[in-house]
Order: structure tokens, then sequence, then C-alpha cells
């Protein structure tokens, strides 16, 4: 497990790189609109009705942005409990906290994707 | 030429006496344009010779004389006194097993530093075709370098082995097996070397555990280096570089070990 997990570091990391690319800037621009904004009445809910929504989400563009969304930030997620745990004297869980972490974020992703792909 | 007075806490340990480290305190008279080395200096001269320290340029350029002062990692040769107040606490470098007073064990930390091959590394040492991997000898054997190309590494080029960042790393705090910053900034500095071709065999050494992808990008290292060879810029474009190396590796297999390279 220990090798396995060394091997696949570079991927995760660039999962991980993505991620909190996206979770810092998009997924906070995202919460911002349709999580504050919207309630508010700060933007008009006409402008995030059914219709237009789904025409955005489910066209290729929107279908990969939404995945995206909701892929990258798991695995940034993942990580980063990963490394904490690492951090509080956690380097011998390692092999049980990672494959854990690594795993519910794989599982979530796919879910995730299969949800974006039936829109 | 001002003076005042400042009380130094300084880190006592004789291997052969105590079992941990103790502190002593002395109040000296300082000038105010002392660096912290000044002030070390005169209390083993002209108060009590018993003081380990180590230090040897006086000018930020040997990299001996790092210290915690207050807690951080400074060269003591380059750290104003005049920016601390009446007391100022002296410790040997964190993480570091203590050999005498402020003076640390650095032999672990040298293993680190030859794990990552830092010398150029030829694939053969012939001239054959001129190329980019394969740049031209000039008439007078050395290889030819451009300034572009020695931008490429210069700033990573510029590290004096201080050891400040691997006491400011909280990676290196908790795993010290940790190949740390300093080594994995002087590995990436050859990678960037247009003369070098040992790019695969210090990507082996990046493969493996407590190197690159140990970093959790505290980015303490460059905040402390006091050469501004930002480590953590290197560490992060090493991980880059094993990204690529991972990729590359999907599609054509890696050298692997029929690369002995010319030491
Ligand atoms: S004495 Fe040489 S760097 Fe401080």
């Amino acid at each position: 497990m220990r090798h396995f997990l060394l091997r696949i570091e570079p991927v995760i990391w660039l999962l991980f790189g993505q991620g909190l690319l996206i979770g810092t800037m998009l997924l906070t621009g995202w919460v911002l609109v349709v999580g504050i904004g919207v309630p508010l009445g700060l933007i008009d809910p006409a402008a995030l009705s059914f219709d237009r929504a789904h025409a955005l989400g489910s066209n290729i563009i929107g279908r990969l942005v939404l995945a995206a969304l909701i892929v990258l930030p798991l695995w940034k997620g993942a990580h980063h409990l990963r490394h904490l745990s690492i951090d509080f004297r956690g380097a011998e869980r390692d092999v049980v906290v990672a494959p854990i972490l690594y795993g519910i974020a794989t599982v979530a992703s796919l879910l995730g994707v299969l949800a974006v792909a039936r829109l | 030429m001002s003076e005042s007075k400042k009380t130094f806490v300084i880190t006592r340990f004789d291997p052969d006496k105590d079992e941990v480290p103790k502190t002593q305190e002395y109040e000296i008279p300082v000038h105010e344009d002392w660096k912290v080395l000044d002030a070390i200096n005169f209390i083993k001269d002209e108060v009590d010779p018993t003081i380990s320290h180590r230090w040897s340029c006086r000018m930020a350029v040997c990299g001996s004389c790092g210290m915690m002062v207050n807690g951080e990692p400074k060269l003591t040769c380059k750290t104003r006194l005049s920016d601390y107040g009446d007391r100022v606490i002296v410790e040997p470098l964190a993480n570091f097993p203590v050999i005498r007073d402020l003076v640390s064990e650095l032999d672990g930390f040298m293993e680190k530093f030859q794990a990552v091959k830092p010398w150029v590394i030829r694939a053969k040492e012939e001239a054959g075709a001129v190329s980019a991997s394969n740049p031209p000898k000039s008439s007078k054997g050395t290889f030819v370098q451009s300034a572009a190309e020695l931008a490429e590494f210069k700033q990573f080029s510029l590290c004096i082995n201080c050891m400040l960042c691997y006491a400011a790393c909280p990676v290196v705090a908790n795993e010290p097996e940790f190949l740390g910053p300093a080594a994995i900034a002087l590995g990436h500095r050859y990678n960037l070397d247009s003369r070098d071709q040992g790019l695969d065999e210090r990507n082996e050494v990046f493969r493996g555990e407590g190197t690159v992808f140990s970093c959790s990008f505290a980015n303490e290292c460059s905040e402390v280096c006091p050469k501004n060879v930002d480590p953590a810029a290197a560490v992060n474009q090493a991980k880059f570089g094993a990204v690529i190396d991972w990729a590359t590796s999907l599609v054509l297999p890696r050298p692997g070990a029929s690369k002995e390279g010319g030491k």
C-alpha cells in the first residue's frame, strides 16, 4: 500500500492542485451566487430558473464545468485531510487513513460524474 | 557610539554532564550596530569562554552561524541586534540534534545533500551530435552555457547550506527523514542546468518516500532563507516535474537501471 500511495502521488497532487484552484475561486463564486446571492434576492431568481439553469448545465461545457466543480475539490479535501492527519503525528496511520480518504473521493467523484452525465 | 545593556539567554549543553539542555543568562553591554553574532562572540571572549558556537565569515556567506534567535531561525551574523528587545534568547537550530551548547549535528543533513546527486551528470562523456540536451563544448573543453540558461537555475544555486530552512520546516519537525528544502532545491538546480543529463536519476530519487510530495507547502523555508533561494518554489517545481515524469512514463518506458550515468 505504501508503495502504491507513493506511485499515485503525482496524480493525486495534480488533482489536489487543480482542486485548490477551483475550490478557492470557482466554488467560492458558485456559493456566492447560488447560496447567498439568490436567496437574499441580490440576484434575480429568474436568472436561475430551472429551464435556464438546465440549459446552462446540460450542454457539454456546462457539464465539464460542473464535473470539475464537483470532482476536483473532493480530491483537494481528501489530500488536505490526509496531510492534516500526517501533521498530527499520523505518519504511521497514513497507510490506513490515505486509502479511506482517497476511496471516499473516488466513490464521490464517480457519483458526481454520473449525476452530471444524467442531467 | 551609544551603548546599552541586553540580557542573552543562551542554551548550554555539555553531553558529558547534562541530560537535557539548560539555559544560562548573560547581561552584557552592546553596541547598537552589533549583529547577534557579535554579542555571542563578546560573551565568549570576555565573559564565559566555555560557550561553543559556530561561525566563520561574518558576512552571510559561509552559512555556519545559523541559530534560533527568539525562536526564529536566523543567520546571526546578518541579524541586527537593534531589532530585538532587552532579552534575546539564543538556541541551537531546531530540528537538529545538539552536540554542545549552540552547535548542532549535521551528518544527517549532509547525507540528504548527497542523495540528490549534486553534480553535473552526463549520459556519456563523449562530444557527440550537438543538440539541446548535449550542448557544445568550447575549444577549452568546458560546456558552453548561455546567460539565459544560467538564469534558469542561478537562484537555486545560491544556497549557503545554513540549514535555516530545515529548522523552519514543519514537515522536517514531524518527519526527520524528509529530504527537506535545501536538498530538494539543490537537486532541482542540477535538473535545470543545461549541461546536466541526470534528470531521470534524480527523478528516481524524487519518486521515493519522504521527498517532494511530503512537502505541504507551508513556505516557511522561503520565509527564513537569508539568500532568497526560495526553496519552496524549487520543491513545488520539482513536484510538477514528477507529474510530467509520471505522465511521460505512461507513454514512454522509463530509462530505468540501464542508465549508469557519468559520475
Ligand atoms: S558567519 Fe558565515 S554566514 Fe554567518
